[in-house]
């Protein structure tokens, strides 16, 4: 039996990967919040329906792409996330015109309220259409990359270098879209202060429209990783609801760069738990990683109370 | 900037506030939703006063009129337990059927089974048996499901009364305290321990062990890690619990390798378990430790979910029926013919409870508690021929045979009941070879 040799920056690779996700997820909650105006409850179960529809798309693309893979994934998996991505964009607006937009005069609260129905309501409808047992994508697990392994030390799978990669390249495009286009400067607007965004000339129903599409697509971008590392649960989304509402508002509540920075810390400290057991911090295990990364949240809250990037404007 | 303008601050406060305790409350109500039902039955023990006032009655002999003997059944038919009284009711209509065919004694006596709730709690356990003991006269009472109620009708009621008391499906240690207090189902401690020799057996010292954070989780890896380290002399050098439902484990598994224990010991759920086993996967550790697990981590969902050789090698030990024995097959048989589905261990229990019932009361000289209490034990017990139902039991005694001559084997395993009342823990060892359980050997403990 060979003794394993566990290399710290085990735990950064893991809390990498793990932030990707929550980051995805944090984007799309923030901008909730910053446009909408309510904590939405439901992101998280829109997370999970993003996995599933991924998941029922599988069934088609499958047999359609055989097994011709780029980085080290089948393609299928690829237009699996697009189709779930979209779905979820899809069922979010829907979902604005049918719930949020009929009670948006009940304010935040009301809104919130009903957000928290929603949630149960696309939880029900994947229980239905999918039953209550965990599933998998059937991407094939390769186990870790046998050159990062002997030159760091360290297991990295090609699905971790895809979830981290693809992030990558979804919060550049946000980033991309929200400082360079017409639009993106239209949604700031708007998140600034609605009423003077109108008043300039912005439609802000199709601003809002724009928002629902682009929270819902990286929500499901989102669940479909999470799903990939590991099961896709009808749970998974709403287990996960409580990591994501600290990233945000460790960030700073509304603000899409502070959600991300919010995602990244959050997921990290969650993940760099067990390493600060072994270093010795008192009071620190891992059974309380969730507990370190609120009382993180909580003390960075104390000394910035408007998050990390909550005041820069 | 997408960030929050000055003057709408106060709401937004609000809204934080609001939105962090609405997750906490719904995270806090939801959680219990994906709880399992667990092996371990136990509600808190002690409890049940209030009984104790005017049990000094002796039971007469009653109920034993030629034709027909009547014992007596506190069951869980409704509350938080009512799914155990169901398997319970249908073991019992098994066992009963198939005794009533043969009947008790040489006139062929039939025998009734009076049933009262016990709603799940202590309290209505005690007024039950209070009934069944006192205005019924029952010398033998069998109950009941959980550990706590067990407990609280054994020192309300029949201890004092003199009245044999079987519970069927009760699993708490606890109940060992307690040796005129008999039970069908093996304490829960006996897994833990037949867990702990089973990793020693394998060559392991050290081990490093995961528990899911309930009671099932706590219990178990208690007397796993109590048993390994005083018994087997071994090192448990990590020991720790992870929360249901959560995303990632990691964490947990790169801690784990972080310490030299060549054996992982899972004490958790199909779900958990998967998830632990895709990352372990990921991250290479299956090729270079030995998984072990116990009977919630044997499930086709976890085969389904994690990839061909991810944990190739994994061994445990899960709750078996004696699935060799023909009266198990017989009773499977039975149980699909009028029930539409596969029996549980627990319908199992409550079968072996009736029979050892009717074979007490058919060895016995009268229908007396004190006389049933003589006999109860050594019609379960080695030493005396084998038998597997209630008819080749009364063979055997209306042959001259003597309580001690029989030996019954019971559906739900060898019940041999010991002097603490207690049937050793009957447990079948399974591996994973080529990603699919093979079953292997049994042991008790």
């Amino acid at each position: 039996m060979i003794p394993l040799q566990i290399s710290p920056f085990q735990y950064v690779a893991n809390g990498v990967v793990f932030s990707s996700i929550i980051v995805l997820a944090a984007i799309g909650l923030s901008l909730v919040y910053s446009i909408a105006d309510f904590a939405n409850f439901a992101h998280g179960d829109l997370m999970t329906v993003g996995a599933f529809s991924a998941l029922f798309s599988v069934g088609f693309f499958r047999p359609m792409l055989g097994d011709a893979g780029v980085f080290g994934l089948p393609l299928w998996f690829f237009l699996a996330l697009a189709f779930g991505m979209g779905a979820a964009a899809v069922i979010s607006v829907v979902t604005n015109r049918v719930v949020y937009r009929p009670v948006k005069d009940s304010g935040s609260i009301g809104l919130l309220i009903s957000s928290i129905g929603v949630a149960l309501v696309y939880r029900a409808l994947v229980f239905l259409s999918f039953g209550t047992e965990p599933e998998r994508y059937g991407v094939p697990r390769q186990g870790p990359v046998p050159w990062v392994r002997e030159t760091l030390g360290i297991a990295v799978t090609p699905r971790n270098l895809v979830v981290v990669a693809l992030t990558v390249v979804l919060v550049t495009a946000l980033h991309l879209t929200l400082t360079r286009t017409t639009l993106g400067r239209k949604m700031r607007a708007t998140a600034d202060n609605a009423d003077l965004a109108r008043v300039s000339g912005i439609r802000t129903s199709e601003v809002i429209f724009a928002m629902w599409l682009i929270g819902g697509a990286l929500a499901a971008a989102g669940g479909v990783f999470l799903g990939l590392e590991e099961l896709v649960r009808p749970r998974m989304g709403f287990d996960i609801l409580l990591i994501v509402f600290a990233a945000v508002i460790l960030g700073g509540i509304g603000s899409v760069y502070g959600a991300m920075l919010g995602g990244l810390v959050i997921g990290m400290v969650h993940e760099l738990v067990p390493l600060f057991d072994q270093l010795g911090v008192p009071l620190v295990s891992t059974p309380y990683a969730e507990a370190v990364a609120f009382v993180i949240m909580v003390v960075i809250l104390l000394v910035r109370p408007s998050g990390i990037a909550g005041d820069s404007g | 900037m997408l960030v929050m303008s000055p003057h709408d601050m106060g709401r937004r406060t609000l809204l934080k506030l609001s939105g962090l305790s609405l997750v906490g409350a719904t995270a806090g109500c939801l959680e219990g939703e994906e709880e399992t039902p667990t092996a371990t039955t136990t509600e808190e023990s002690g409890g049940g006063g209030g009984g104790d006032d005017g049990t000094t009655t002796t039971t007469e002999e009653s109920g034993g009129d030629e034709s027909s003997y009547t014992i007596g059944m506190v069951d869980s038919l409704t509350g938080s337990l009512a799914p155990y009284g169901e398997r319970n009711t249908r073991g019992r209509e098994l066992a009963l059927a198939a005794i009533n065919e043969v009947g008790i004694g040489s006139e062929g006596a039939s025998l009734n089974i009076s049933v009262e709730d016990d709603e799940s709690t202590n309290q209505g356990g005690v007024n039950g048996a209070q009934v069944l003991v006192n205005q019924d006269g029952v010398p033998l009472l069998i109950g009941s499901v959980g550990s706590g109620v067990s407990i609280a009708i054994h020192d309300s009621v029949t201890r004092d009364a003199g009245v044999v008391q079987i519970s069927q499906n009760s699993t708490s240690p606890e109940l060992t305290t307690r040796p005129e207090l008999l039970r069908m189902s093996p304490s829960g401690s006996a897994k833990g321990q037949a867990l702990a020799s089973l990793v020693n057996d394998d060559g392991h010292d050290t081990v490093a062990v995961t528990w899911i954070n309930n009671d099932y989780g706590t219990g178990l890896s208690d007397v796993f890690a109590e048993t390994f380290e005083s018994e087997f002399d071994g090192t448990v050098a990590y020991n720790e619990p992870h929360d249901q439902g959560q995303s990632s484990y990691s964490g947990i598994l790169t801690e784990m390798a972080s310490t030299d224990a060549s054996a992982w010991i899972f004490l958790t759920y199909a779900n958990e378990y998967t998830v632990m086993v895709n990352e372990g996967f990921d991250q290479g550790y299956n090729t270079s430790v030995d998984y072990y697990g116990a009977e919630s981590t044997v499930a086709d969902s976890i085969i389904e979910n994690t990839p061909e050789g991810s944990m190739d090698g994994m061994t445990g030990i899960t709750e078996s029926a004696p699935q060799d024995q023909e009266n198990y097959q017989n009773f499977v048989a039975a149980f699909e013919e009028n029930y539409d589905g596969t029996p549980t261990v627990w319908s199992a229990y409550a079968y072996d409870a009736v029979t050892v019932a009717a074979i007490a009361i058919e060895a016995a000289d009268e229908f007396t508690g004190e006389a049933l209490a003589s006999v109860v034990r050594d019609v379960t017990r080695p030493e005396g021929e084998e038998v597997f139902n209630f008819e080749e039991a009364a063979a055997v005694l209306r042959d001259g045979g003597s309580p001690s001559d029989i030996n019954y084997q019971g559906v739900s395993g060898p019940v041999d009941l010991d002097e603490n009342g207690d049937p050793p823990g009957y447990y079948q060892i399974y591996s994973v070879e080529d990603h699919e359980y093979v079953f292997g050997d049994y042991i008790t403990s």
